[in-house]
């Protein structure tokens, strides 16, 4: 196979599979709390910050994803008690009270580390030969990891007592609540997974991306135009919401420039919310 | 009118005076917050009033500035810019109009999806700002632009700045007391029922949204004279984040919220920016304590004063003008309509027709399908297959907003109105719908309009007379007698109700039968009623249509359907 049609796939692959662990997070907090968490894109920033400060601390790049996880379930926990549990009745502010909370996170973090943009080393600087393409052995190792998180959580969600109680809990609130599941409990934790979810995708984005307060936005933006596009209703929505807008996204910015590649992405969006506004799987 | 007068005489005092008292920096930094707060106020509306909230209000703000900085580069004291710059100010309305049509015309998550689209378009807007070299100047932007022509000093710039801010403020003043403001209020709380009183709601946000792009850009085509540097930031997701945190702590849904939260905000972090490192973090909390616990921001605590004090009501003195002559045949007809929604069949193929006038019940058990075939005919459910004609034409999958026009009014099961509105803006939505003209909805006089059949229905229910009261204030009986009565002052001749005695008491339900029967006969109108109450159908209908799995089961008289069997099995559930 032609060289740089292989890089291009894999690119693509590697885009859309990490694009696909955040989505993952924003869809189970949209779907069981029913919060379009906007400070969602700001948990990657925060996990990718990790990295960073794992590298200024001298300690192995690993030793990010504790401290991500750490850093968010603190976080997660506060913001889902004093934002997201009191808001459940007021679905727009909810979507105001995140999208402050983005702001509160973002100008937090510029603070402390300024807006300049950081770099994070790369782990893994060598590259592997793929079908006569020379590919970064990270990007690969990083697809890999993604869709086996991807794969792994959805054969826990189908597989799991906790799994089949999230679903109940997305079909019918209070039936699920009335039949002794702890329904409050389970938001919270979601939403708190949902956050390390982001946060780990952050933690393994740092090295291949400029680590700036501002990077979460693009995140968001774009795992919401995967849910407009894939809808709610599946992990099939999930992936092939991802593969579309990642996909367009990478192979038009690639062959034009990022400017195209977004406005697409936008126009796709539009395209859909007219003519199919529930996304290509909806839910049922 | 007396007290809009003394308002605007007090407003213009204020900023005349100001500069005297503050002095010349204060008046020069001033006249750049009045700037931010103008856009700042096209948020109000949007967010305040019609309940949508654009989170890129920014891009309008920029690409005003640099339409208005180009053209002063380039045309320096030419005439022309007599009408480049009034251009500049308008074209992001245009923009935002066309956007607003683009994005409003999908229905579905259009609270999230439209701030995310206008945050997605800000972010576009900052990059191509910020990568179009030959035309913006790249990263740094549009420099040395000279100011405008006759102006100079810090003074002008000011009066220039506050003449504009209070043209603004005074033309907002007088819409949201218009009959527009109502409307864009009542969108905000119920678009389904906005839409049922014959409004195009996606016009309606569009034309709110064009309005807020139209502010955005008289401040950004008035910021490049005074700044004479215009930088891709002025486009960036940070100053539409501003926006909306000015509008949002000054109060959205008041008239000067946006302006206070602009000026007030703007020069304290002016100030404190550098004293105090935290402060950007301190106003994303300032903003979230805002949005869950002080929904009316600052002037929430002062603007309620002001409101009661002004609101006096003219009484009902002018009659509304008449409906378009109708044209067609009565009645529909519903042809093989299949419905489904997901793995469920709502419609089997579903026949049902009506050509004459007359009170006519739906009955059927639950699930069979009444609601669904209402839903159907009034656009709300996607119909898979089969025809729907409405008075003569093919309607199939037309909106409530259209069907509501040519004649077809629907109350819905659980009362659908205003809350926040008064009884009497409730009415007006009523009247106004299918009968004003945009140049009506401009005028005081039309929240005067008054009817024959809303006359008639203050008569026979004394409470709707109290028109001042808030309708979420009334009783869930009182609710159904209000929708009801809205429904009818539109003077349908295609009247839906779904079940308009639930939650009524005995006296109630008759005074609602007479009145059904009052206005069908008076304009020769076609009823049709679903209905559980037999008391209720026996006395009103003309003819019984039964439904039972998303089929039409039997036809005909009260008797005739009592006495069919197939129809007692469904009900008694015993097999066929």
């Amino acid at each position: 196979m032609d060289p740089i049609l292989t890089t291009n796939i894999l690119n693509v692959v590697y885009e859309v599979s990490t694009l696909a662990v955040v989505v993952l997070g924003l869809a189970v907090v949209f779907g069981l709390l029913g919060v379009m968490n906007l400070a969602h894109g700001e948990f990657v920033m925060i996990g990718a910050y990790c990295a960073f400060f794992v590298q200024t601390q001298s300690l192995p790049f690993l030793a990010a994803v504790p401290v991500a996880l750490l850093v968010c379930i603190v976080l997660g926990l506060a913001v889902e008690r004093i934002l997201v549990r009191p808001l459940y009745a007021r679905p727009f502010d909810t979507l105001l009270a995140t999208w402050g909370l983005s702001m509160l996170l973002r100008e937090g973090v510029e603070a402390v580390y300024g807006r300049g943009f950081k770099s994070v080393a790369v782990p893994l600087t060598d590259s592997i030969d793929v079908l006569g393409a020379d590919y970064p052995s990270y990007r690969l190792l990083l697809a890999a990891v993604s869709i086996a998180l991807v794969a792994g959580l959805v054969w826990w969600f189908v597989r799991s007592a906790t799994g089949r109680r999230i679903r109940a809990v997305v079909n019918n609130r209070e039936l699920a609540g009335s039949v002794g599941i702890p329904v409050t409990a389970l938001a919270r934790n979601t939403f708190i997974f949902g956050c390390c979810l982001a946060a780990l995708a952050g933690v393994m984005l740092a090295p291949l991306l400029p680590v700036n307060p501002t990077l979460g936005l693009d995140f968001i933006l774009k795992s919401f135009f995967v849910l407009v596009v894939g809808g709610l209703g599946s992990l099939v929505g999930l992936i092939s919401g991802a593969g579309v807008i990642g996909g367009v996204e990478s192979i038009v910015s690639a062959f034009l420039d990022r400017t195209y590649g977004y406005t697409t992405v936008l126009v796709i969006a539009i395209l859909f919310l007219w003519l199919r506004p529930n996304g290509l799987f909806p839910r049922t | 009118m007396a007290s809009f007068l003394g308002h605007s005489a007090a407003l213009i005092a204020a900023l005349a005076v100001l500069p005297q008292l503050v002095g010349e920096f204060w008046a020069y930094t001033l006249a750049l917050y009045f700037l931010y707060a103008i856009a700042s106020l096209g948020i109000g509306l949007c967010w305040g009033q019609a309940g949508f909230l654009p989170l890129g209000q920014a891009m309008f703000f920029g690409l005003a500035a640099y339409l208005s900085g180009l053209s002063l580069i380039h045309f320096k004291d030419s005439w022309l810019l007599l009408l480049l710059l009034p251009g500049a100010a308008l074209a992001p309305g245009l923009l935002a109009y066309g956007i607003g049509l683009l994005v409003f015309r999908g229905r579905t998550l259009s609270g999230p999806f439209f701030a995310m689209i206008t945050l997605a378009l800000t972010l576009l807007a900052f990059q191509i700002a910020n990568s179009w070299n030959d035309v913006t100047g790249g990263f740094n932007g549009l420099k040395n632009i000279p100011g405008l022509p006759g102006l100079s000093d810090f003074t002008d710039l000011y009066y220039i700045s506050a003449v504009a801010l209070a043209v603004c403020l005074l033309a907002i003043a007088w819409l949201r007391r218009a009959p527009a403001g109502v409307l864009w209020r009542a969108v905000a709380q119920n678009e389904q029922r906005v839409r049922f009183c014959g409004f195009a709601v996606q016009n309606v946000k569009a034309a709110v949204f064009g309005l807020s792009g139209v502010l955005a850009g008289i401040g950004g085509a008035l910021y490049a004279p005074q700044q004479n540097l215009v930088t891709p930031q002025l486009c960036g997701f940070l100053l539409s984040a501003d926006l909306v945190i000015w509008a949002a702590v000054g109060g959205r849904a008041t008239l000067y919220g946006p302006v206070v939260g602009a000026v007030l905000i703007g020069i304290l972090t002016a100030d404190l920016r550098d004293e105090i490192s935290y402060w950007e973090v301190i106003l994303a909390a300032i903003f979230i304590v805002v949005v869950l616990y002080f929904r009316q921001g600052l002037m929430g605590f002062v603007e309620p004063l002001f409101e009661r004090l002004s609101r006096r009501r003219a009484g009902r003195t002018l009659d509304s003008p008449a409906r378009p002559q109708a044209t067609g045949d009565t009645g529909f007809a519903l042809d093989d309509v299949r419905v489904r929604m997901g793995s469920v069949s709502i419609l089997e193929g579903l026949d049902l027709a009506i050509d004459r006038p007359g009170i006519y019940c739906l009955i059927g058990p639950n699930g069979a399908g009444k609601t669904s075939c209402f839903n159907a005919m009034t656009g709300e459910l996607p119909v898979r297959s089969g025809h729907i004609r409405i008075f003569g034409n093919t309607r199939t999958g037309a909106g409530a907003d259209l069907l509501s026009r040519i004649g077809v009014g629907r109350k819905f099961q659980a009362p659908s109105l205003f809350p926040d509105l008064t009884v009497a803006e409730n009415f007006n939505i009523g009247l106004w719908g299918g009968r004003a003209r945009l140049r009506d909805l401009l005028r005081m006089d039309s929240h005067g309009w008054t009817s024959a059949i809303l006359r008639e229905a203050q008569a026979r229910f004394p409470f709707l007379a109290d028109e001042d009261r808030r309708a979420g204030d009334l009783s869930h009986g009182q609710r159904q007698i209000l929708e009801l009565v809205m429904v009818l002052i539109a003077e349908p001749r295609l009247i839906l109700l779904d079940e308009p005695s639930a939650g009524l008491s005995q006296t109630e339900t008759q005074e609602v039968i007479d009145a059904i029967r009052w206005v069908s006969g008076r304009h020769n109108a076609c009823t049709v009623i679903v209905e559980h109450d037999m008391t209720f159908v026996r006395e009103l209908a003309d003819r019984i249509f039964v439904l039972h799995q998303g089929r039409l089961l039997a036809s005909g008289t009260v008797a005739e359907v009592q006495a069919d069997e197939r129809v007692r099995a469904v009900y008694v559930g015993a097999s066929a």
